[in-house]
């Protein structure tokens, strides 16, 4: 009796394990995750306190579109590397003009992370 | 209006951006809390604020050597750096292994057990 209750326990745990892992592999290969990537920077964007949150869209230049000073630049740039754990050097940090842009920036810094690491 | 005049605003323009850029990480640095950061970075952003308006190009260069060397004097001596970049906690630690390299999962068991 136990070993039944044991394996049919140890059946659906794996089972679970097997689509979990099967979930992941499936967000990180996909273009799903560079979507929920973008989705995180415009979140990121929109609670910005000087940014009018209706404004922003994926391509909303910050300097033309959503009327930021270099100093409110420095500021957001900031704010991504703080959320993204990740450094972005100054001269980067100049030509990420929109959401899109800084979402790109950020999965190729991870790409490049990765093959740093792997050498 | 010459063109060395507008070389010279650019050059001011970027050199006060990378200061403020540095001067916000230090003041992230000097801050123990959260809340007492964003004190700190508003009371940053209204001396920057402050000079906003200033016209004058000698001026404008006196200022930034002043600001440049108020920063450098009050520079935090152990910065808080990101843990993978270089210099961090992570920096090269348990690196992921070179492509190419299978990892086995089902280690030390036979294919007919």
């Amino acid at each position: 009796m136990q070993n039944i209750i044991r394996n049919t326990l140890l059946s659906h745990l794996r089972l679970g394990n097997h689509t979990w892992q099967r979930k992941m592999c499936a967000s990180s290969k996909s273009n799903d995750s560079s979507k929920m990537l973008l989705d995180r920077v415009v979140g990121l964007v929109k609670k910005f306190d000087r940014i009018d949150a209706k404004m922003v869209t994926e391509t909303a230049d910050f300097q033309k579109d959503l009327s930021l000073d270099s100093l409110d630049r420095v500021e957001l740039v900031m704010a991504f590397e703080e959320e993204f754990a990740m450094e972005i050097p100054e001269e980067e940090a100049d030509k990420l003009t929109c959401c899109a842009d800084v979402a790109k920036y950020i999965a190729s810094g991870d790409k490049g992370k990765i093959t740093e690491d792997s050498l | 209006m010459s063109i060395s005049y507008i070389a010279r605003r650019a050059s001011q323009k970027e050199k006060v951006r990378i200061l403020y850029r540095r001067a916000l990480k230090d003041t992230l640095n000097w801050a123990v809390h959260r809340h007492l950061f964003y004190q700190d970075a508003s009371d940053l952003r209204e001396r920057f604020e402050a000079n906003k308006h200033v016209e004058d190009i000698d001026t404008i260069d006196r200022m930034i050597a002043d600001a440049e060397a108020h920063y450098n004097k009050f520079r935090h001596p152990d910065p808080y750096i990101v843990p993978w970049a270089p210099g961090g906690s992570k920096f090269t630690r348990n690196p992921t292994p070179p492509s190419g390299i299978e990892i086995v999962y089902n280690y030390g068991r036979e294919d007919n057990d």
